[in-house]
């Protein structure tokens, strides 16, 4: 039996990295705690307490023959990376079905985390079509369309290749709007774009927190305050940082 | 509205939805169904634009579809509700609304900024509220299914 060569100590630490990359990935609250309580349950933990918010999972197991571990995982940032997600899913599932030595475990997360590849290029795709299409919604010409879609691609470029990934969410979010909003002004001045607000308004997109404000609303009404008012402060938050970003250029400029 | 402008609205929405598939890297089978969702719920935003002049009721109709409809999806290819939604959800959120506030506070038109302000909040608490009544619905739903 697996179960009895691994200790507590171990199989919490295990469902806890699990937990903490969930998070990282974008995962809802309460999925999060199902899952750590899941799996030690499945190492036969007797009792599992767990809160978790969005940068903080606390947990403490007991078994049956009396041992107990408590540990902490604090969370600094998260994205939004569903496969990631859907591959940490399919591990938990595998855990609580086979219960596999606790070591192996930690080599298939260790293999999920390993496997970050931020130079997709369909997120590049994925950038330039978000430019490309939303300033044509909000009524952009094709001209304000191509633009905005060469600028997404920009900024994703600067963003993989210069390495920010010690500033914070808030101060990024401000610079790439300032940096957007200044591009987005030459892109009128030079000719290539015929209305600099469609073009700022399709790159807009790429870094208002839809995702986050669709999180907070479930989490809240699944009686996850704690994260769902967070997760809702920091919307309004990156909101206003947008807002400051793209005041710089305009005051500048118009 | 034109039909020209619809249809503008409609594709690019829609493209909108695949952009933002790609993004959050939705795996590939379940992209197609995404695409479907996002176009279907924009579809219907147009629609409602017709009937409605209130950013609230225009948003609120859709985003009641979009989370209904990613319940559906979700159970259907055994893949969760919200990379779904937001996907669905992302072209109706109010990115230009929120950039002309911004625009119209900086340049001190403070009426043109009040009325932009209202429109924000008014399609985000549309968006929110639409969201969370079909959540909560599934939530009974799912409480009186009797556990395995």
């Amino acid at each position: 039996m697996a179960e009895n060569k691994a200790n507590t100590h171990q199989i919490l630490s295990v469902a806890m990295d699990i937990g903490k990359s969930m998070i990282r990935c974008g995962a809802e609250i309460n999925r999060v705690e199902e899952t750590v309580t899941r799996i030690c349950s499945a190492y036969g933990a007797e009792s599992i307490e767990v809160f978790s918010i969005v940068s903080m999972i606390v947990a403490t197991v007991s078994r049956a023959d009396g041992s107990t571990d408590t540990q902490t995982r604090r969370i600094y940032s998260y994205s939004t990376d569903f496969e990631k997600l859907d591959k940490l899913n399919a591990l938990s599932r595998r855990i609580c079905r086979e219960t596999p030595a606790v070591a192996e475990v930690q080599r298939a997360l260790d293999e999920i985390e390993r496997d970050t590849r931020h130079l997709l290029w369909y997120v590049g795709v994925g950038h330039a079509l978000v430019g490309f299409s939303f300033a044509l919604f909000f009524g952009g010409t094709w001209k304000d369309a191509a633009s905005s879609a060469v600028i997404a691609l920009v900024l994703w470029l600067l963003t993989s290749f210069v390495k920010v990934q010690g500033l914070s969410k808030l101060f990024f979010t401000a610079l790439s709007s300032a940096a957007l909003g200044f591009l987005a002004l030459f892109a009128e001045k030079l000719g290539f774009a015929d209305n600099a607000s469609m073009v700022m308004i399709g790159d807009i997109m790429l870094l208002i927190p839809g995702l986050l404000l669709i999180n907070s609303v479930r989490e809240m009404l699944c009686g996850d305050l704690m994260s769902g008012l967070l997760r809702l402060l920091e919307c309004i938050i990156l909101a206003l940082a947008i807002a400051c970003g793209f005041a710089v250029p305009i005051l500048l400029f118009k | 509205m034109t039909i020209a402008k619809m249809i503008t609205l409609i594709l690019t929405g829609t493209l909108g939805t695949l952009a933002f598939a790609l993004l959050f890297r939705m795996r590939k089978r379940l992209i197609l169904w995404a695409v479907l969702c996002g176009f279907l719920t924009t579809a219907l935003y147009v629609l409602c634009a017709q009937f409605w002049d209130h950013a609230f009721f225009q948003n609120l109709i859709p985003a009641l579809f979009a989370t209904a409809f990613s319940e559906v999806l979700a159970r259907m290819t055994k893949a969760p509700t919200t990379p779904y939604i937001a996907c669905a959800i992302i072209p109706l959120v109010p990115g230009g609304a929120l950039y002309y506030t911004m625009y119209h506070f900086i340049l001190g038109e403070m009426s043109l900024f009040h009325e932009k302000l209202i429109e924000t909040l008014r399609v985000s608490s549309g968006l929110a509220v639409g969201i969370l009544c079909v959540s909560a619905v599934m939530q009974i739903v799912r409480l009186k299914k009797p556990k395995k």
